[in-house]
C-alpha cells in the first residue's frame, strides 16, 4: 500500500474440503491481498437433524445419536444426555457408576485435548510431527475404550442409571500405564512447542479476545479460560461428584491463540490428577440402577450442562409423560464458540484466521448436528 | 453448585430492573413479554444484584398453538442461572425480538432457531437459514412439519406397546 500498489478485494473460500477446517466447514473470506476483511461462515454440511429425530426415539435409543454430535467425545456427550434425563425423571446414579463415568469423560478429554492440541500445531505449521505424537497417544486411550465399551470412538457407553457394563479386570493395569507415560509426553509436547520461536511468533497476540468478549459471545470452555476468567463447571456446578477431586482450573492472562493452546496442555495434566484419585478411590457395588426401558419421564423440562472438553455442553430436554422426548435441544460448544470468530479473523492476514480457527477447536458433527 | 433460580427469583428480579416486564411465572421459569425482553434483559445483565451477563443457551420449542424461545442466562460472580421465556402465538408470522444487540452470543442461536422453527428476530443484524439453504421447504423443528406433502414419518414407527403420540389436527400446506 505505501509503495502505490493498487489492490482490491475479493472472495477467498477457505474449505469447505480443505485440512485445516477440521472437517466439512466453510469460511468465505472477503481479503484484501493477505488481510481478512470479512469473514462469513458456511456450515450445514454434515447436518442430520438429530433434534428432529430424536423426537421419535426412546430415551435409551436416543443414546447414540449424542455420540455422534461430537465425535471426538462421545463419552462426555453420552454423559450430559444421561444427565438431562436423570434430572428429568429424577434417577440417582450408585457411586461406582458416578466414579466411572468421571474416570471415562476425563479419559476422553485426554484424547480430545490431544487432538486439538496437535492438529493445532498442524495448522501453525509443525507439520505432522506433533499431530502424530499426539495420535500415539491416544491410540492408548481408544485402546481403554474397545476394552470397556467395544468401540473406539463412538462408545455409547453410558446409561441413563449408570454405565453400560462393569470395569473389565484389565482396565486398571492400563489406566494405570497411562497415567505413567502421559507426563513425559506432554513435557514433550512443552518442549517441543511452548518455548518455540516459530510456534510462539505464530500465536502470540492473534486472535485476541478480552474477558467482555469472549462473556458476551456466550463462550465456554477452553476459550473462556483462555481469557482470564475461571469458569469451570466441574468446579462451578459439580456433576457426577467432581467437587470430591482436588485439581485446579488453569487461565490465561491474555486472551490469544497461545494461551488456550496452554490451557488445553495444563487441563491435559489436571485431568491426569482427577483419574489417579478416582481410581485409587473406586467405590465397589453396582454400577447402574435399573431404569425401566419405555421410561416416561413426568411432564416437565430439564436442563443439565457439563465441561465438555470443547467447553459447556447442555441438553435441554422437554417431557410430555410420552416414550420420547418431546422437545430436545443440544446446546453444543463448538457450535457458540465459533460465535466470536469473525471478531478474531477480521483485521488478521488469512494464515491467522487459520490459526485462529485451529485455536477454537470446533468439531463439526457437533456445529451441524 | 449453580443455583437455579425459581420462576418467582426470577421475576422478582425483572419486575426490580423494568416494572411490568413479567407476564406469568411458573416453577422454574418466567415468562417475560415480548415487547419489555430486549430492555428487561438489557437491565438484567448491568444490574449488580442479577448481573446476568452470559447468555448460555437459547433455543425454541414448538406446543402446537403457540411456541416459545428459551434462554438460560447465567452470571459467574453469583454462579446463578435463571431460566426466561417468551411466547409467541402467531405461527404463520412468528416473531420475536432479537437480543443480539445485548448479548452477541445469541446471533448464532437466533439464526439456528430461525432455520429450524420459522421464528423470526426483529433486530438481528443478519438472519439467515444457518444450516439448511435457502428455499428449503418448511421448518423442520415445528411439531407440524413431516404433515406437510412430501413428509415422511421418521423412526420406527410405534413403540413396543404403545400408541404413537396423540397429534392434533393439522391443517395440511396445499
Amino acid at each position: 500500500m505505501t509503495q502505490g500498489i493498487k489492490s482490491e478485494p475479493f472472495i477467498l473460500n477457505i474449505g469447505p474440503q480443505h485440512p485445516s477446517t477440521h472437517g466439512v466447514f466453510r469460511i468465505k473470506a472477503t481479503v484484501d491481498g493477505e488481510k481478512v476483511l470479512d469473514a462469513e461462515m458456511v456450515m450445514g454440511y454434515l447436518h442430520r437433524s438429530m433434534e428432529k429425530l430424536a423426537e421419535e426415539r426412546t430415551y435409551t435409543q436416543n443414546i447414540p445419536f449424542t455420540d455422534r454430535t461430537d465425535y471426538l467425545s462421545s463419552m462426555s456427550n453420552n454423559l450430559g444426555y444421561c444427565l438431562a434425563v436423570e434430572k428429568l425423571a429424577g434417577i440417582e446414579v450408585p457411586a461406582r457408576g458416578d466414579a466411572i463415568r468421571v474416570i471415562m469423560a476425563e479419559l476422553q478429554r485426554l484424547a480430545s485435548h490431544c487432538m486439538a492440541v496437535g492438529a493445532f500445531a498442524n495448522d501453525t505449521g509443525a507439520w505432522q510431527t506433533p499431530v502424530m505424537w499426539c495420535f500415539r497417544e491416544r491410540e492408548k486411550i481408544l485402546d481403554i475404550f474397545e476394552v470397556t465399551s467395544g468401540a473406539r470412538l463412538t462408545c455409547n457407553y453410558m446409561r441413563i442409571g449408570g454405565v453400560a457394563f462393569d470395569l473389565r479386570p484389565q482396565f486398571e493395569p492400563m489406566v494405570r500405564k497411562v497415567l505413567k507415560e502421559f507426563p513425559p509426553f506432554l513435557q514433550e509436547m512443552e518442549d517441543l512447542l511452548s518455548g518455540n520461536e516459530i510456534f510462539i511468533s505464530r500465536t502470540r497476540g492473534v486472535g485476541v479476545l478480552t474477558p467482555d468478549m469472549a462473556t458476551n459471545s456466550s463462550l465456554s470452555g477452553p476459550m473462556l479460560r483462555g481469557s482470564g476468567i475461571a469458569w469451570d463447571l466441574r468446579k462451578a456446578d459439580p456433576y457426577c461428584g467432581y467437587e470430591k477431586y482436588d485439581f485446579d482450573i488453569p487461565i490465561g492472562y491474555q486472551g490469544d491463540s497461545f494461551d488456550r493452546f496452554i490451557v488445553r496442555l495444563e487441563e491435559m495434566r489436571q485431568s491426569l490428577k482427577i483419574i489417579e484419585q478416582a481410581l485409587d478411590g473406586l467405590p465397589a457395588g453396582p454400577h447402574s440402577t435399573e431404569v425401566p426401558l419405555a421410561l416416561r419421564p413426568p411432564k416437565g423440562e430439564a436442563y443439565a450442562r457439563i465441561e465438555s472438553p470443547r467447553g459447556e455442553l447442555g441438553y435441554y430436554l422437554v417431557s410430555d409423560e410420552g416414550p420420547s422426548p418431546y422437545r430436545f435441544h443440544i446446546r453444543p460448544p463448538s457450535f457458540i464458540n465459533l460465535s466470536a470468530l469473525r471478531e478474531m479473523t477480521v483485521g488478521g492476514t488469512i494464515a491467522d484466521a487459520i490459526v485462529v480457527l485451529g485455536s477454537i477447536d470446533i468439531v463439526v458433527g457437533e456445529i451441524d448436528r | 453448585m449453580t443455583r437455579e433460580l425459581t420462576g418467582l427469583e426470577a421475576a422478582a428480579l425483572a419486575e426490580s430492573v423494568v416494572p411490568g416486564s413479567v407476564d406469568k411465572t411458573t416453577a422454574t421459569a418466567c415468562y417475560l413479554k415480548p415487547e419489555h425482553l430486549v430492555a428487561t434483559l438489557e437491565a438484567l445483565k448491568g444490574s449488580r444484584e442479577a448481573d446476568l451477563v452470559h447468555l448460555t443457551n437459547l433455543c425454541g420449542v414448538d406446543f402446537w398453538d403457540h411456541m416459545e424461545v428459551i434462554y438460560h442466562i447465567q452470571s459467574f460472580v453469583k454462579n446463578h442461572i435463571a431460566l426466561f421465556k417468551v411466547e409467541t402465538w402467531d405461527r404463520e408470522h412468528a416473531e420475536v425480538p432479537s437480543v443480539v444487540p445485548v448479548f452477541h452470543g445469541a446471533w448464532m442461536q437466533e439464526n439456528e432457531a430461525y432455520d429450524l422453527f420459522g421464528i423470526k428476530f426483529p433486530g438481528h443484524p443478519n438472519l439467515y437459514r444457518i444450516l439448511l439453504w435457502e428455499g428449503y421447504p418448511g421448518w423442520p423443528l415445528r411439531k407440524d412439519f413431516l404433515s406437510m406433502p412430501g413428509g415422511l414419518q421418521p423412526g420406527l414407527g410405534d413403540f413396543a406397546g404403545e400408541a404413537r403420540r396423540q397429534e392434533p389436527p393439522v391443517k395440511v400446506i396445499e
